[in-house]
């Protein structure tokens, strides 16, 4: 146990010091949170609120015009089972739907004999940026109706409603955990055909240290780091982009280790495929880049063509930021969470066999 | 060379009939001997001769196709995880990490054993002190070279390896190895070391095998392999127009003649007898014999006879 914990110890030290590793590992998945972030933050605030009355009163279609008075705001009108179909599919960025009987409710408020007229706000919760404006937006448009009127005359009851596009930064912000994971996991090879190459490995071979505590201590320093990143990553999205957090900690956790341990697999691969450190950065290389546009990391899968989404659906990386997305932010599911888990799982086996099988040492 | 003046009659290594092959190359082709406690024991040979194969598989690193290899009592190819906490080695490479510190990779090597060293005593010992928070991608390479050696002895060790410490090296640096690896034996410990520096054997080692092509060719003291091919010692002189071997051969007392470099070596039996003959005859030609010198015949003659090549890097 003091090896291992010694030997986990000196790789984290070494790594501390390998500063591409930091770079690759850390620093850019968060520029490309940075750079995303305020990409999508730029730029005028235009939005489409889908916009069904099942009043039809003057009072109504006063409300109406209120709303599309504001600036960036554009109104899609439709009956109500429309207006959530258009929300679900990402037509539209929310939507509002006045009752039928509004307009003599909000008779009878103005009237102060009777409760405040409702009008319903479907918001998706998880796209965190809009769903902020638009409840402000919504907010003023209504208290401008109120004409401050204490009770008020009119009130929005808000509705969650889960939508199939996450807004950007919220789907991006688990995919670049995921792509992050699976850099920590396949940059493993270098360092360990570094080790080989420099005889390390075979030094190590004559001391009593075990070939287990030698791959356990690479597996927890390997964990280690991903949950590092992951703190990180979604301290950053947090605090910066706003991103809302569905706080399914113990599932995202779960993800987060069996993806390491998928990827470390592969990484272990690399190196039993790898002979010197140049031939492993090149193939660390090679798996990462199309597995990081092929697996939605940066494109959701329906915008590409379906042969590629074919080659996406093998890869593991689709599965582990689809289930990240699910757990951190509730993500539409690509495939149900047990699928994804059993896929990684599949490539954990698999990958650990053939380095079982081809690993040198020596 | 001393019978075994240790109390215990065990060898500490026993080689016996080893054999190692990779494809048609026979690395290690029946090779058998003995260590003693308390020796540094030498394999002198060229690259390539079979030593660093021969003494990975009494590390336990590699397991051989045949024969007997018992290390401090322990069948290697069988466990060799029961001489692994035992045995101190140096490959012939420093293999070290390189973003480690020198303490870093000393207290991580230490964790590795039951018993070990304290860093700090092995840092004094070895004269790392001023570079102790230095990593070890930053050493020259007498410095790595020390700490490989350091390595070797942190789980205090009966018997340390020690595979080519000072291949690379300069002079100073070289000497101060040798320093530290006598101090090694007053520490009572068992050393065996390969080099193929003739110099090196000859300073360090008690026993010495020669090794080529996986082969031991000749195995004793310095002494003994000297005096058990040459009983005479040489005549050496910058060689001179006209005079060829069966000339120089037919000089009183002359057992033979080599050329090495532009020199001829004579060995004799009878020094005076020999150089007056010379002399005589280098006269009669009306010149006079260069950079003549007498001297006894070292562990680079009987390389020498024993391979046909010498053995410089």
């Amino acid at each position: 146990m003091r090896a291992l914990i010694s030997l986990t110890i000196a790789n984290i030290r070494s790594y501390l010091r390998d500063r591409a590793a930091l770079f690759w590992t850390l620093a850019f998945p968060l520029i490309f949170i940075f750079l995303f972030g305020f990409i999508f933050q730029s730029g005028n605030f235009r939005t489409q609120i889908g916009w069904a009355d099942e009043d039809d009163t003057a009072q109504s279609q006063e409300l109406r015009a209120a709303f599309a008075a504001v600036p960036g705001v554009e109104l899609m009108d439709g009956s109500e089972s429309e207006v959530l179909d258009a929300m679900r599919s990402g037509t539209v960025d929310a939507a509002i739907v006045v009752p039928a009987g509004y307009g003599a409710a909000l008779e009878t408020a103005q009237a102060g004999t009777g409760a405040p007229a409702t009008v319903t706000l479907y918001l998706d919760a998880a796209q965190t940026q809009s769903a902020a404006t638009i409840t402000s937006l919504v907010n003023g448009v209504i208290s401008a109706v109120n004409l401050g009127g204490r009770p008020p005359y009119v009130v929005a009851d808000t509705q969650p409603i889960q939508t199939q596009d996450l807004n950007a930064i919220s789907y991006f912000v688990p995919s670049i955990l995921g792509l992050s994971i699976m850099q920590v996991g396949i940059f493993a090879a270098i360092p360990l055909v570094a080790d080989r190459e420099k005889l390390i490995l075979k030094r190590l071979a004559a001391t009593p240290l075990r070939r287990s505590q030698l791959v356990g201590s690479n597996v927890a320093m390997r964990i280690l780091i991903a949950i590092f990143q992951a703190l990180v990553i979604v301290g950053v999205g947090t605090v910066a982009f706003g991103v809302q957090t569905t706080g399914q900690w113990v599932a995202t956790a779960f993800f987060i280790v069996l993806g390491s341990m998928a990827f470390l697999a592969l990484g272990y691969v690399i190196a039993s495929f790898a002979g010197t450190e140049d031939a492993a950065n090149g193939m660390t290389s090679v798996v990462q880049f199309p597995m990081m546009f092929l697996s939605g990391t940066f494109f959701q899968l329906d915008q590409m063509p379906s042969w590629l989404q074919g080659v996406a659906k093998l890869i593991p990386l689709t599965y582990l930021g689809d289930a990240l997305r699910q757990t951190m932010v509730g993500g539409t599911p690509l495939a149900p969470l047990w699928v994804c888990a059993l896929v990684l799982f599949g490539w954990l086996l698999v990958c650990f066999a053939i380095a079982a099988r081809f690993f040198k040492w020596q | 060379m001393q019978p075994a003046a240790s109390p215990s009659a065990d060898p500490v290594i026993e080689v016996r009939d080893v054999h190692k092959h990779y494809g048609e190359v026979r690395a290690v082709d029946g090779v058998s001997f003995e260590v003693h406690a308390g020796e540094v024991f030498g394999l002198l040979g060229p690259n390539g001769a079979g030593k660093t194969t021969t003494v990975e598989m009494l590390e336990g690193l590699r397991t051989p196709d045949g024969g007997v290899l018992s290390v401090l009592g322990v069948d290697v190819a069988k466990h060799p995880d029961r001489i692994k906490p035992r045995i101190g080695v140096a490959l012939q490479t420093a293999a070290l990490y390189p973003k480690l510190t020198v303490v870093e990779i000393l207290e991580l090597f230490g964790s590795f054993y039951p018993r070990s060293r304290p860093a700090d005593e092995l840092i004094v010992a070895l004269g790392l002190d001023e570079r102790r928070r230095a990593q070890s991608r930053e050493l020259s390479g007498g410095q790595r070279q020390r700490l490989a050696v350091a390595l070797a002895l942190v789980n205090d060790p009966e018997l340390v390896f020690l595979d080519e410490p000072t291949t690379g090296l300069d002079p100073a640096a070289r000497r101060a190895l040798w320093e530290l690896i006598d101090g090694l034996k007053h520490e009572g410990r068992t050393v065996l070391l390969t080099t193929h520096y003739m110099e090196e054997a000859e300073v360090l080692c008690d026993r010495i095998a020669i090794m080529d092509h996986g082969h031991i060719l000749e195995l004793g003291t310095v002494d003994e392999l000297v005096s058990r091919r040459f009983h005479d010692r040489a005549v050496r002189f910058d060689a001179i127009d006209g005079l060829d071997d069966a000339t120089l051969g037919a000089l009183p007392a002359v057992n033979s003649v080599r050329r090495d470099d532009g020199a001829v070596l004579l060995h004799t039996g009878d020094v005076a007898a020999t150089i007056g003959g010379l002399l005589s005859l280098a006269e009669a030609r009306g010149v006079e014999p260069q950079n003549l010198a007498i001297r006894r015949a070292t562990l680079e003659d009987v390389f020498l006879e024993l391979t046909g090549r010498t053995m410089r890097d």
